[in-house]
């Protein structure tokens, strides 16, 4: 009952963003694939190519009729992460609220879980439902000639794998109390790193196991800062 | 009925004289009669806005000064005045005290029927003195 | 049937709800809170009084567990504030200094939220009564309350769940007499439930003086007094001698914070010095007369905590 109740004011803080990202997600996303649908150069091209020629894998995955929604997802989630991250660790130091969060007769724990709970949902569930839906539109065959690979719907997933690096990038900042040019910088620098890392990865399961292992780092770090008490 | 009185926090005097002192007054002004309930501690307190043990030190300060008594269970009470003693450290402050006003009475450059004829005045507002009480027995 | 989590329990009076041990907390190189050790024992309240940045928020952090002490512990209602579980916590209620609440959310949003957290204790018709009497509607949100509106709300939500400690850090800055006054009133009431106790800072010392029974003085992070509000007001005390000639140039006298001199007469705000110990020295002395001059708590206190030797800041010198 108490963690529902500490959830449900997380969730109520966080829900007009996760909204937002979904409606541009979904309106752009769908718009671009429609586009893609009726005059995708894609579907332009493959509809050229003779009886019996070879399709080049590089065809079916960069050029990919989602590559646009993907590159969207990447913004999106990346932009969904850092606004949660401020808003669930950066705004409660500025209208001087977290004392009044803190004395909660709950673990310190649950309070750390519930915000982290209301950004996994916004950013996994929510984005990820809205990316199955697009992944499944653009596997539509009369539609499209040429369906994405399996590749291609994981990569999503990497983006918004990528959101959750943002977001706790940016908790870990929030929550540290020391100077910006010492250890406060750590999250954000460590955020980008394991992005930039990421994304130059030419294997989409390195890439996987690279943000996964990033948000794991960025969890301890985080619980063991949040635990600490320093305000 | 606790109306009269009146708290000033953070002047020199203690809280818990002032309640002693005004509590005092009305009795001797007759406001308070022999055998007067008191409010309770807990009602002065909140009416007051005070500390509840402030209130009580009061009260248990008028029990030692024989102006009130507390019955377990009932309350606090006026007490009797033909029962009330005055032992002679209470009389001697008293005396010091109107040593201390005679002098500046007369430093004032009053006489000493003046100083007597202001006593007098001024006792009348607590109770009747003989001469008003024989006028009044003779109406 | 409502149940307070303690009732079963025997209270004693005598009983310390509040405890620190040489609590300390540096920021950077300054102590903020230094060797802190005050008792506060059960059903009192204990006005906690000091000067701006004297270390009261940083103190009250600390016992409340939300900041790491540098050195030292401390404990409430016998549990260590580094590890206050939940079932205790919910036995303390906090009211926050400057009544930071959730801006968004409306009155009775607020309510359900923090009711949450104090089951089977949370008085709702207490908390509509009060916000009724404010003349609040429960439909409003926080962030359109004005700032004693706001404070308000947050005294009606420490004082619903009748906590068994209350820590209100600062409860009264800013606000008008009437809201000052509601406070008050709302400590007198939870005091008199068996067994309460509040802790409140404060800088408004008339407020102390009225409702609190004790008092602790913290002063740069150092605790000057801990003791009851009638011990304080006797034991500050300013006596002036006069003399036939100049005043000694030495004063040595037990418990002397200030002295101020004149040509004929001398001013000491003595600490502990009892009326023989005065007589005594004004004899050594030979001072021709010594009064003691009255003070109140406001004045007490500034001559307590100020630096031995202080000078106005303006002096007025007569030509």
């Amino acid at each position: 009952m108490k963690f529902v109740m500490l959830l449900r004011k997380e969730a109520r803080e966080s829900a007009p963003w996760i909204l937002l990202s979904v409606i541009v997600l979904l309106a752009i996303g769908g718009l671009l694939l429609r586009q893609e649908a009726r005059y995708g150069q894609d579907n332009w091209r493959y509809s050229q190519l003779s009886p019996g020629q070879t399709v080049s894998p590089y065809m079916l995955t960069r050029e990919s009729v989602l590559t646009g929604p993907g590159a969207l997802l990447f913004t999106v989630s990346i932009g969904l992460g850092l606004i949660l991250g401020i808003r669930h660790f950066w705004i409660p130091h500025f209208t001087r609220t977290w004392s009044f969060l803190l004395h909660r007769s709950v673990s310190r724990m649950s309070i750390l879980a519930s915000k982290l709970t209301a950004a996994a949902i916004g950013l996994v569930v929510f984005l990820g439902a809205v990316w199955i839906a697009l992944y499944w539109y653009a596997c539509r065959e009369d539609l499209f000639a040429f369906p994405p690979s399996a590749k291609v719907f994981v990569n999503g997933w990497v983006f918004i794998a990528l959101g959750l690096i943002a977001y706790l990038g940016t908790a870990l900042s929030g929550l540290s109390r020391a100077r910006w040019y010492t250890t406060k910088i750590f999250g954000l620098a460590f955020a980008t790193l394991v992005l930039f890392v990421t994304i130059t990865q030419s294997r989409v399961s390195s890439a996987l196991l690279i943000t996964l292992a990033g948000i794991v780092i960025l969890l301890v770090q985080i619980i063991e800062t949040f635990l600490k008490r320093q305000y | 009925m606790a109306l009269w009185i009146q708290i000033s926090a953070g002047s020199g005097e203690p809280i818990y004289a002032q309640v002693v002192e005004q509590v005092g007054q009305a009795i001797a002004r007759g406001e308070l009669a022999g055998g007067d309930k008191l409010p309770t501690v807990r009602k002065l307190a909140a009416e007051l806005v005070i500390n509840p043990n402030t209130v009580a030190r009061a009260y248990s300060s008028l029990e030692r000064a024989g102006l009130v008594t507390t019955k377990t269970g009932s309350g606090t009470f006026v007490s009797d005045p033909k029962l009330r003693k005055s032992d002679g450290a209470d009389v001697n402050i008293l005396t010091e005290r109107m040593d201390t006003l005679i002098a500046r009475g007369l430093n004032l450059g009053l006489e000493a029927g003046d100083l007597t004829r202001l006593f007098e005045r001024r006792l009348a507002k607590y109770v009747k003195t003989p001469q008003q009480q024989k006028e009044k027995n003779d109406e | 049937m409502s149940r307070h989590p303690n009732s079963r329990k025997k209270k004693t009076m005598n009983e310390t709800v509040l405890e620190t041990h040489n609590l300390t907390r540096y920021y950077g190189s300054a102590a903020a809170v230094d060797h802190l050790n005050l008792k506060v024992p059960r059903g009192c309240i204990c006005g906690f009084i000091g000067r701006n940045g004297a270390g009261k928020t940083t103190a009250i952090k600390l016992m409340l567990g939300l900041l790491e002490p540098t050195a030292g512990s401390s404990s409430l209602l016998g549990c260590d504030s580094a590890a206050l579980t939940p079932a205790i916590r919910q036995r303390i209620g906090y009211v926050t200094e400057g009544h930071r609440l959730f801006r968004w959310m409306t009155i009775s949003e607020l309510e359900n939220f923090q009711a949450a957290f104090f089951p089977r204790q949370w008085d709702r018709k207490l908390f509509a009564e009060m916000i009724e009497y404010f003349e609040l509607a429960k439909k409003r949100k926080i962030k359109h309350l004005s700032n004693g509106q706001r404070a308000q709300v947050s005294l009606a939500l420490a004082l619903a769940p009748k906590p068994e400690l209350l820590i209100m850090d600062d409860p009264t800055l800013g606000l008008d007499a009437a809201i000052r006054r509601q406070f008050l009133e709302g400590m007198i009431e939870l005091i008199m439930r068996q067994g309460r106790t509040v802790l409140f800072s404060s800088h408004i010392l008339a407020d102390v003086e009225r409702v609190a029974d004790r008092i602790a003085v913290i002063d740069k992070g150092r605790l000057r007094a801990s003791c009851s509000l009638e011990e304080f007001r006797s034991a500050v005390r300013k006596v002036v001698f006069t003399f036939a000639d100049s005043p000694p140039a030495q004063v040595d006298i037990d418990g002397l914070l200030h002295c101020r001199r004149s040509d004929k007469q001398l001013e000491l705000t003595l600490v502990g010095a009892d009326d023989f110990e005065v007589a005594a020295w004004a004899e050594a002395v030979n001072a021709l007369e010594h009064h003691t001059a009255k003070m109140n708590l406001e004045d007490q206190f500034i001559e307590f905590t100020a630096p031995a030797n202080r000078r106005k800041l303006f002096q007025w010198e007569e030509t």
